[in-house]
């Protein structure tokens, strides 16, 4: 390192981060050179624990990997135990299930674009957009009762129907949610602050995101044609005509751009799906303690942060043998390196935020001594010691 | 009453450090309620009428709170800091004329010479320098990108600020704020009387500068889209990081009076000070005026993102210094005229 450059750390607690990760700067001045993700700050052994639980218990333990994209956790998991079932899902359940995710990526990606203008430093955008999501928090309450972790796909279908009488006003919120959006739309391609601050920041071109193994809006950005809803459709993806917006600017603009317009779509949708949805029974039946025959199974969601895959080992018991999760984030979370090389010490909270980063889904870790060639994990008193001892040094 | 008593009085209570210092904290709620009105919240809300006391209650929480000194920061600098910027931009608001005790219908500044305006200017500048020191001397990282940054912006809009200034001080003949003020009254009252193009294009002049100069303020007040040095997102609260307790309210106070000294200097320098039509007192103008000003800087501080640092400084160096000196040329040449 040159007398120049010092080390600017970022994280574990930072006020640009909502979850604690932790990332090192080495900067020259207001430029970065040089970024060191470490992630790990918030493991928390959800695919030990889902292997000593029931199947109907795991399904309120994949919920809570995320808050924001719940919904597509479940819809994942449940996807791979009806696999191994073999269990053909009701029509109307199928489509409760899209109804439910798309308003949850509505959610996502208008909290995302309020996160995004408060990194900026706009904060009037920020509390404009947050109190317009509140017309999606409340759908998503009378839809489910709950305004996250909705807890409405089940293993055989969904756990509550939606009642036509409602309708009308489902309709009338997602326009309003739909007109807002264009509103916003406009702001953010219009507003001469915000295009200094996001047009050409944070970078990363279509052949490094490929590379990088990018996912999700983030690839969309960078004008990679990558959505599991269109390139291995589930539930009824197939059916409904909806439209993949993709940029090639890759840059952060792009990136709120590619949102904007996901969301207006999700709205419409959400929309479609009202105006087509069959009558007929919500779910299977699945009792609590049903054993799963032998086999595996490998589920895509796009969730609304990208490709969510699940996998699922069953050894004919009432627990899964071995389930893995592996979240969008640590896809795009690479890309965040080459974005920033380069920028500005004052692009970094935009550029992290840029991908919506959400740490704790993808959060793992073991411990590597490269010298040893040697991997082992820790229990959690011996890293309590291992923390006090590194402390004490 | 003897003189001393009167000068007691005036320094300590009224318009001295008690007014300044309760008036400091109204423009505090004033700036926040008006935001987050703008913003679609509420505001402070709960301590006295519209929680107009949350100011004063934030203080007083502060000052309760633990005072921490990093290990490694420079103990002297560190101190110095919190004071200097707490008592800087009072000793500043001296010179505004605000009331004066002997008379309700006149005002006069509590202390008055020829040249303060320069006096003004030169604290202004002695403030961000000791911002710099006070990040500087915090041995943080963030404390560091924030006190480079702030000295940064200082290069960017010190001149315009500057030069703005001076153009109402070249029309008066005077470097006085007191006599700013008075030529702006009868200039006006003459312009009434007698209204004349070169008037008009004075005024229009005039307008520029004010604009210019509330760019500035709010470059100066650090908000903004020129909260660069604080960026609570990018480098925590930049300079001020490592500083809690006493020390953090103490810049808070000095926050607030730096608040109120740019609403009174936009104040006495374009508006025409705490004049205004008879028969209401000089400090009711003064105080309606600078609450205007106020309005003015916390509309314009929640309209935009945050510039970056490197946008700022070409921004400032490409439009509002060239404009600054065209400014300052046509009223040169416009007190030629008149």
């Amino acid at each position: 390192m040159s007398e120049r450059e010092y080390i600017i750390p970022i994280g574990p607690q930072h006020p640009a981060l909502k979850e604690p990760e932790n990332f090192l700067f080495k900067v020259d001045g207001e430029i970065v050179v040089d970024v060191e993700p470490r992630i790990g700050y918030n493991h928390r052994g959800i695919e030990k624990a889902m292997e000593s639980r029931t199947y109907i218990q795991n399904l309120y333990i994949v919920e809570r990997v995320c808050g924001i994209c719940s919904n597509a956790h479940q819809t994942a998991y449940t996807q791979c135990v009806e696999e191994v079932l073999g269990m053909e899902i009701p029509e109307r359940s199928k489509y409760i299930r899209v109804f439910v995710q798309e308003l949850e990526r509505i959610h996502s990606h208008l909290l995302w674009l309020g996160v995004a203008a408060h990194e900026i430093g706009f904060d009037t955008l920020f509390y404009y957009i947050w109190r317009d999501r509140e017309v999606v928090m409340d759908l998503l309450e009378m839809v489910s009762g709950n305004r996250c972790n909705y807890a409405m796909p089940t293993i055989g279908g969904v756990r509550r129907d939606i009642s036509k009488e409602n309708f009308p006003m489902y309709h009338k919120m997602l326009d309003t949610l739909h007109e807002r959006t264009l509103y916003y739309l406009g702001v953010c391609a219009s507003e001469k602050t915000i295009l200094e601050r996001a047009a050409g920041v944070g970078v990363t071109s279509k052949a490094d995101a490929i590379r990088l193994s990018a996912a999700g809006p983030t690839a969309r950005a960078s004008g990679v044609e990558s959505d599991i809803r269109k390139d291995s459709p589930y539930l009824i993806y197939d059916e409904i005509p909806f439209k993949m917006y993709t940029e090639t600017g890759g840059d952060v603009l792009s990136n709120v751009l590619v949102r904007v317009n996901e969301t207006m779509e999700a709205a419409k949708i959400c929309k479609w799906v009202l105006d087509n949805i069959p009558d007929g029974p919500i779910k299977e039946k699945f009792s609590p303690m049903s054993r799963v025959p032998e086999g595996e199974a490998v589920s895509l969601v796009e969730a609304q942060r990208g490709e969510l895959i699940h996998y699922l080992q069953s050894r004919g018991e009432n627990k899964p043998y071995r389930y893995k999760i592996r979240a969008p984030t640590l896809g795009n979370i690479l890309t965040v390196i080459e974005k920033l090389k380069g920028g500005y010490i004052a692009d970094i909270p935009i550029v992290l935020a840029g991908i919506d980063p959400c740490f704790s889904c993808t959060d793992r870790m073991v411990f590597v001594d490269e010298g040893k060639d040697r991997m082992w994990d820790m229990n959690g008193d011996q890293l309590r010691r291992y923390g006090i001892r590194w402390y004490e040094k | 009453m003897s003189n001393l008593a009167v000068t007691a009085i005036e320094v300590l209570i009224f318009p001295g450090i008690l007014f300044l210092t309760s008036y400091a904290l109204y423009c505090n709620w004033i700036n926040r309620k008006f935001a987050a009105r703008l913003q679609n919240r509420i505001g402070p809300l709960h301590t006295g009428w519209n929680g107009i006391l949350q100011p004063f209650a934030d203080v007083i929480k502060l000052l309760a709170n633990e005072d921490i000194t990093p290990a490694s920061a420079n103990k002297t600098l560190f101190l110095l800091t919190p004071i200097i910027i707490f008592a800087l931009p009072l000793a500043a608001l001296f010179v505004i004329p605000i009331q004066s005790l002997s008379n309700l219908w006149s005002y006069a500044p509590v202390a008055a010479f020829e040249g303060d305006l320069i006096v003004v200017l030169f604290l202004l500048t002695i403030m961000i320098l000791f911002i710099f020191l006070g990040g500087w001397s915090s041995a943080s990282r963030f404390g560091a990108v924030g006190a480079e940054r702030a000295a940064l912006m200082m290069i960017a809009y010190e001149i315009p600020l500057g030069l703005v200034a001076i153009s109402p001080a070249i029309m008066a003949g005077s470097m006085s704020l007191n006599k700013i003020v008075e030529w702006e009254v009868s200039s006006f009252a003459n312009f009434l009387a007698a209204p004349s193009l070169p008037g008009i294009l004075l005024g229009v002049t005039l307008l520029i500068g004010a604009g210019i100069y509330v760019i500035c303020l709010l470059a100066e007040l650090e908000m903004r889209p020129f909260d660069i040095s604080e960026a609570e997102t990018e480098i925590v609260h930049g300079w001020q990081v490592e500083y809690s307790g006493k020390k953090l309210a103490l810049l808070h106070l000095g926050h607030e009076f730096k608040l109120v000294l740019a609403a009174a200097l936009l104040t006495s320098l374009f508006l025409g000070g705490p004049a205004g039509p008879w028969p209401i007192p000089p400090i009711v103008w003064f105080v309606a005026k600078t609450t205007v000003c106020v309005f003015i800087l916390s509309n314009l501080s929640v309209l935009f993102a945050r510039f970056r640092i490197d946008q700022m400084l070409s921004w400032a160096w490409k439009y509002l210094v060239p404009l600054a000196v065209l400014q300052v040329m046509a009223v040169i040449v416009l007190s030629g005229v008149i």
